[in-house]
């Protein structure tokens, strides 16, 4: 029984935290070119989506709602993601049952590794783990903990989302200002579900989970800037982890958010969703998959592009759950780089599909403002 | 206009911190404007940098980012639409592609000396448990917390546990937060200014703004002096936990009681 207690939260975690957003990253991968479907690329898509779906069913949770409402929040998403996942695995199966397959095919990362690669893979992996070590073992102290860590804890031990003032414990009117970020709200979720108090959820689960997710982003990028020069990647990823480690030139570099405010939405917004916004450009159009061995070269089709640009839409609502100033950011770099890319390739459509991509967080935006 | 385009400037300053990190950057930058030959990667990583950096000089954006209602403290993270970190390391990857074993000793030694290590911040130690916030506020508060039919009690700490006390236990009201410690917030409240405002805390003056709080505890810190006596007082003094004084107000406690009975468990 005692050690059943003890597993139950880690197994919640490993539900709520893997299983669930990789489902539900099965379920929206479907809308991306089966090539670039890997495992990594269906977990990342899978917390767009899922961050998406939280800000859907929460908004109108927060603003509607004012008893109970965390109760109220985490059953309608409960419900969602559940279903959101369990359509996702139906899908993989049934593609895997007949036998089109579901992720891309290709010799993969990791396949007849020489020594020197293996040696730098090592490397790298030392230097994650000493940050995943470091984020559990150290305690980094910032003063907007007193306000996310405090309303993670209202939301769980209250049920009451941006209504009391999380600094006094008073009744307040509906916060505005922060009500549309919801990502506390979702650690909370994790707690509510694990068991686990939501600032141990905070400080010393989300980091585990949060830094490998931003490297596993790292790595997809790199994996479409390096190709076949497989080698190059783990460089490439040695020298990321070490400008996150010595990033911190200033306290504002999202280098220093990355590694000290790991679980504020802001530093997600810095080192995932604003890289991911690239990391979705970079997958558009052709270039460079002759380079990639067990690839034929295929031209992208306009309809594979679309499919990004979905996965976009999800990302600029998923940028809501850290910001209301990480929407305009990444709605901006969406539409600014919709309109490079549609001078350069002279492909207006890529200007209307970002700018379609972009409606989810102008809508969030809108609402912003009407609650104001 | 040219005061804003210099105020944005030194935000930019004070982002790079003035260190050799960004000289990297830009070496990065201007070996990928010359080498970079795929028409996707010059859009994502030559093109659009000076874009971005120059629409955030551009003393208008700053402007609508102020007028659209946003913190003109947060302008600065406009500066993370710049992926650097990417821009630095690919830049690097493809200059030292020929000769990638020295090339990543070099750029690896090149990134630690311009950079700054994180986790030498005076704001990281060693965390004391899973939760990381102090093992004294723990204590603190699993002696004054309320259970699940009590409701709530009030608490005033001193400055340095006040950042903790509700990221542990949404049930401890306090009668001020952090908005009373950080400069930006100018506000007034008079328990505050008995309990921190004046080199020796007047335990009767703090107990006269404690009671119109309904402040059930008092927490002293163990470097502050204290004028009165608190047992004249008609303070109880609970524990002594690594120092603190942990103090029951019973006439407010009595008071918190009378018409919690009375209205029930919610009263602002």
């Amino acid at each position: 029984m005692e050690i059943l207690r003890g597993v139950l939260p880690v197994l919640c975690l490993a539900i709520w935290l893997l299983v669930i957003p990789f489902g539900m990253g099965l379920f929206v991968s479907c809308v991306i070119p089966g090539r670039d479907r890997t495992p990594g690329a269906v977990f990342i898509t899978g917390y767009l989506l899922l961050l998406a779906l939280f800000e859907l069913a929460g908004i109108p949770v927060v603003i509607l709602v004012t008893y109970d409402s965390f109760t109220l929040l985490s059953r309608i998403f409960m419900a969602l993601s559940i279903a959101a996942a369990a359509a996702g695995f139906v899908l993989m199966i049934r593609k895997t049952v007949r036998e089109e397959g579901y992720f891309a095919g290709g010799e993969g990362t990791f396949g007849r590794i020489t020594l020197e690669e293996g040696l730098y893979w090592l490397l790298f992996l030392a230097l994650l783990g000493f940050q995943l070590y470091m984020a559990f073992t150290r305690a980094s102290f910032d003063g907007d903990d007193a306000y996310y860590g405090a309303q993670g804890t209202i939301a769980v031990q209250m049920d009451s989302l941006y209504r009391i003032n999380p600094y006094t414990g008073r009744s307040a009117p509906l916060d505005v200002r922060h009500a549309l970020a919801l990502f506390p709200i979702w650690e909370a979720f994790i707690a509510g579900m694990s068991g686990i108090h939501p600032v141990i959820v905070m400080h010393s689960v989300m980091p585990l989970l949060l830094i490998p997710l931003t490297y596993l982003l790292y790595f997809r990028i790199g994996k479409e800037l390096f190709g076949r020069k497989r080698i190059m990647l783990p460089v490439f990823m040695i020298l990321m982890a070490l400008f996150q480690i010595f990033g911190n030139v200033s306290v504002y570099t999202n280098e220093t958010f990355f590694l000290t405010r790991t679980w504020q939405g802001k530093s997600v917004a810095g080192n995932f969703i604003l890289p991911a916004v690239f990391w979705i450009f970079l997958n558009l159009f052709d270039d460079n998959w002759d380079e990639w061995p067990g690839h034929v070269w295929m031209e992208r089709t306009e309809r594979e592009n679309r499919g990004y640009f979905l996965v976009l839409a999800c990302l600029n609502l998923a940028a809501g759950a850290a910001s209301s100033l990480a929407v305009l950011l990444s709605c901006l770099l969406t539409a600014g780089l919709g309109l490079l890319f549609a001078v350069r390739y002279r492909k207006f459509g890529v200007l209307v599909r970002a700018g379609l991509a972009c409606v989810p967080g102008a809508a969030y935006v809108l609402t912003y403002l009407v609650i104001r | 206009m040219y005061g804003i385009f210099m105020e944005s400037l030194v935000i930019f300053k004070l982002y790079t911190g003035l260190r050799f990190l960004i000289v990297l950057f830009a070496l990065s930058w201007i070996y990928l404007l010359f080498a970079e030959k795929d028409k996707k990667r010059r859009l994502l990583f030559v093109a659009a940098p000076p874009l971005i950096l120059l629409a955030f000089l551009f003393p208008v954006s700053r402007k609508i980012f102020v007028a659209a209602g946003l913190d003109g403290q947060t302008y600065y993270r406009i500066l993370w639409t710049v992926p650097m970190g990417l821009i630095t390391a690919y830049g690097m990857c493809r200059a030292f592609e020929a000769h990638r074993r020295i090339g990543l000793v070099i750029c690896a030694l090149l990134v630690i000396l311009c950079g700054s290590f994180v986790y030498k911040s005076g704001y990281i130690q060693k965390a004391e448990n899973p939760y990381h916030i102090p093992d004294t506020v723990i204590r603190i508060c699993d002696l004054i917390a309320p259970g699940e039919e009590e409701g709530h009690v009030m608490v005033v700490v001193p400055e340095e546990l006040v950042y903790f006390v509700r990221q542990y236990n949404a049930r401890i009201r306090m009668p001020y937060g952090r908005e009373m410690i950080e400069g930006q917030w100018d506000y007034y409240n008079e328990v505050h200014e008995a309990m921190e405002e004046t080199e020796i805390i007047d335990l009767e003056k703090l107990l006269e703004a404690t009671r119109k709080e309904y402040c059930q505890y008092i927490v002293i810190n163990p470097t502050r002096k204290v004028k009165g006596d608190a047992k004249e007082l008609g303070l109880q003094l609970l524990a002594d936990i690594e120092g603190y004084r942990i103090y029951r107000d019973p006439v407010a406690a009595a008071e918190v009681e009378s018409w919690q009975q009375y209205y029930g468990e919610d009263q602002d």
